[in-house]
């Protein structure tokens, strides 16, 4: 009996001496970061941005740390687009948000409108003199969210092998019929045709809208003909075998790896694999991506807005140090070092023009880019919802391998549905 | 039965002298001794109930308020969610995805469990009879567990591919068609393929730790009375494999409605494998053709995946309690 209750006693004891512990270790946990965040300048400074394909012991990791002011380091973390704004919403929630964001630039829209982002002006950053296609997303209701940090776009390569082979001259493919005919021919010289990514979700559309926009239609009603016809373009290249199937869930890189195969004749695929294709071990060409009665399609603009999260506690600390990571990173005079980095464009045309200059890889592009259109300049913040349902009628479109019927009610379908 | 029958009369008679010691206790007049007594237990009791409190009930509940607000992004800045009562769930209930995922989901769940039941335990009997390498065979069998479901969901995934995928060639010795495995319409049948071979070891390390409890003079004595094979399998096996049957047909239920690796990673949730947990998990995180964030409908999913998996539990409780009356 007596021995039964001085284990109960013992028990109760370190119980009580556990919980004290934890309490005290809570206490000591705020008192420290009180004390340090009176108003002295933030010593580690976050950085986060969606480029997990380099890791800490890049040059890219190397370049951006080399960007921390005196006295202070930077903590770079990478993680996918989508898991980025998902990430930002609860770190700003909790008030331990990094200092700066790279943030794709459809996400914008929404992540000010949420409230989790700061006008650049209030951090005492000037306005970038990027472009307007490509500064535009980063306005949202007149305020300026973000810097352009460059910019990436589509085109369509070629493998000049497969297409001398297959008696295809790619100066006569300017408009989808000239296109169409080209993939008949590789096709029917025992090549494959070309290669897409139609994963569900932005990386999709972003690769749909070439073919979309240069139909003529309009994201503002994508149940319209035009539209319909840019889906039976891609439905048909299912359903002629010209595109593999698994275009349905490809994503940018994996279309590419098919590419890089050497069967394909086509890609249409982003200016970012532009270097490393002048390596490959096939001879690859870009030709820009057509529009369906001729001429060049408008293409959607890619690339990421430097961006400074909401903080509440010691906020003008925090901003300083944004400020200073991203003069140092985007300025005009530097953007062209980071672009060319991560092979990007710089936003602005004039510095644009002298980057094209010292890298002939980039000629066939410039007009790509300097015709390009924000994702989200028409429709704001409603754009992430247009896009899911644009995805969704692409994905049925697919799956209807040239079934003009399916195609045409995939898409008037998600037309109500960005209605309702 | 017999062990718990052993056990009780020790119980039994430490709670008595227990008993009597409070008597003493109270005899003696010690009363504060007492309430100390109850305090030490409460002390007891208190972490297991901190656990469950903050792992269990917290979230649960946050879930269901989550349903009954409206929560968009920008409600972790402003705190804002309205509470708009039972409106989301009518907008679930009455979307035009809602029916088709239910049925698919069914799909994937009743046929994931009826194939990974039928042939675990086809295994289960078959590695029952011992015989050379059976060990090492039946080893071979868990490595769908152990493989990490990226590799394996990968690997399905390239398998499946239409064009050049293993399968279809393998169909095409035969002079079959090629079959759109990934396709909106048959990729239910696809992740349900993949995810029956993930949940076989599961059913078979169950069943076969099931069968070795089952005495082995049963058998001897139904071959004596000139019972054969099939008649002992029928006879002997099921019956005294039922209660092992039930906790693994209940726990095969529980993990296959919250399936979302397998799907997601081979097909994205695409055309007819969408089931309400990928369904959930697109509105949940914005993935997928689900650009926007909708956390509400997500939770609104969430809790409908919660009664189905609490009803299962109820049914696997009255079951058993049946099984124990009669």
């Amino acid at each position: 009996m007596n021995t039964t209750r001085t284990v109960r006693r013992s028990a109760a004891l370190l119980l009580v001496a556990a919980l004290s512990t934890t309490v005290a270790a809570c206490g000591s946990d705020d008192s420290a970061s009180s004390g340090g965040g009176s108003s002295a300048a933030v010593t580690n400074i976050g950085f986060w941005d969606p480029y997990p394909q380099y890791d800490d012991s890049s040059d890219w990791a190397k370049y951006v740390q080399a960007c921390a002011p005196e006295g202070a380091t930077i903590t770079r973390t990478a993680a996918p687009n989508t898991d980025l704004i998902n990430n930002l919403t609860t770190a700003v929630k909790e008030d331990n948000a990094p200092e700066v964001v790279f943030l794709d630039n459809p996400a914008v829209p929404e992540a000010s409108a949420s409230g989790l982002l700061v006008p650049i002006d209030e951090v005492g950053i000037a306005a970038s003199d990027a472009d307007p296609n490509l500064a535009g997303p980063g306005t949202v209701d007149g305020k300026t969210y973000g810097v352009p940090l460059g910019a990436n776009t589509l085109g369509l390569y070629y493998n000049e092998k497969v297409l001398k082979d297959a008696g295809v001259d790619p100066s006569g493919i300017t408009d989808w019929a000239s296109l169409n005919a080209a993939l008949e021919k590789v096709t029917g010289a025992g090549h494959k045709g070309i290669t897409f990514a139609g994963i569900p979700g932005e990386e999709g559309t972003f690769q749909f809208l070439p073919w979309f926009w240069g139909a003529g239609a309009n994201l503002k009603d994508i149940g319209s003909p035009e539209a319909v016809a840019a889906g039976q373009l891609v439905s048909d290249w299912i359903g002629k075998g010209y595109a593999p199937k698994s275009a349905i869930t490809d994503n940018q890189s994996a279309s590419w790896d098919l590419f890089l195969t050497g069967d394909y004749g086509f890609a249409e695929n982003g200016s970012w694999f532009a270097k490393s294709a002048a390596d490959e071990k096939f001879p690859i060409a870009m030709m820009p991506i057509p529009a369906k009665d001729g001429g060049a399609a408008p293409v959607p603009t890619g690339g990421e807005f430097g961006v400074v999260p909401l903080h509440k506690e010691n906020a003008q600390a925090h901003y300083a140090a944004a400020k200073a990571v991203i003069d140092c990173l985007l300025s005009s005079d530097n953007q062209v070092k980071t672009d060319n980095m991560l092979g990007y464009f710089t936003a602005n045309q004039e510095t644009r023009t002298e980057q094209i200059a010292a890298e002939p890889v980039y000629t066939s592009w410039t007009d790509a880019i300097d015709n390009a259109q924000g994702r989200t300049t028409d429709l704001g913040t409603a754009y992430l919802q247009t896009s899911a349902a644009l995805s969704k009628a692409e994905q049925a479109a697919l799956n209807a391998a040239g079934d003009a019927g399916q195609v045409k009610s995939a898409f008037e379908a998600a037309a109500q549905e960005t209605q309702g | 039965m017999s062990r718990n029958s052993a056990a009780t009369p020790t119980l039994e008679r430490r709670a008595t002298r227990a008993a009597a010691a409070d008597r003493v206790a109270d005899a003696a007049g010690d009363r504060p001794r007492r309430r100390r007594r109850r305090w030490a237990g409460v002390a007891f009791v208190a972490p297991l109930v901190v656990y469950l409190v903050v792992f269990y009930a917290y979230p649960l509940v946050e879930n269901v308020s989550m349903s009954l607000h409206r929560f968009t992004r920008a409600t972790y800045i402003t705190g804002e969610a309205p509470y708009v009562g039972t409106e989301i769930y009518r907008e679930v209930l009455t979307a035009p995805a809602f029916v088709p995922t239910v049925q698919q989901t069914a799909v994937f769940v009743v046929g994931s469990l009826v194939f990974q039941y039928v042939i675990g335990l086809g295994l289960a009997v078959f590695f029952h009879r011992h015989f050379p390498l059976s060990i090492v065979l039946r080893g071979l069998f868990l490595v769908p567990w152990l493989l990490p479901i990226i590799v394996s969901a990968t690997t399905w995934q390239w398998m499946m591919d239409a064009d050049s995928g293993i399968l279809n060639r393998f169909l095409g010795l035969f002079g079959l068609d090629p079959v759109w495995w990934l396709g909106a319409d048959n990729s239910l049948w696809a992740v349900t393929i993949a995810n029956i071979w993930l949940g076989i070891p599961f059913n078979l390390v169950i069943l076969y730790s099931g069968l070795q409890n089952i005495p082995a003079d049963l058998y001897e004595a139904a071959a004596l009375d000139g019972a054969g094979a099939w008649r002992r399998f029928v006879s002997i096996t099921l019956p005294l494999l039922r209660p092992v049957s039930a906790i693994t047909l209940l726990l095969g239920f529980v993990y296959t409605l919250k399936v979302v690796d397998i799907i997601w990673i081979t097909t994205t949730g695409t055309g007819t494998s969408q089931t309400l947990a990928t369904w959930a998990y697109g509105m949940a995180f914005g993935k997928g053709t689900s650009a926007v964030i909708r956390y509400s409908e997500a939770s609104v999913v969430g809790t409908i995946l919660l009664v189905l998996a609490l009803v299962m539990g109820v049914v696997y409780l009255v079951v058993q309690r049946r099984d124990q009356e009669a």
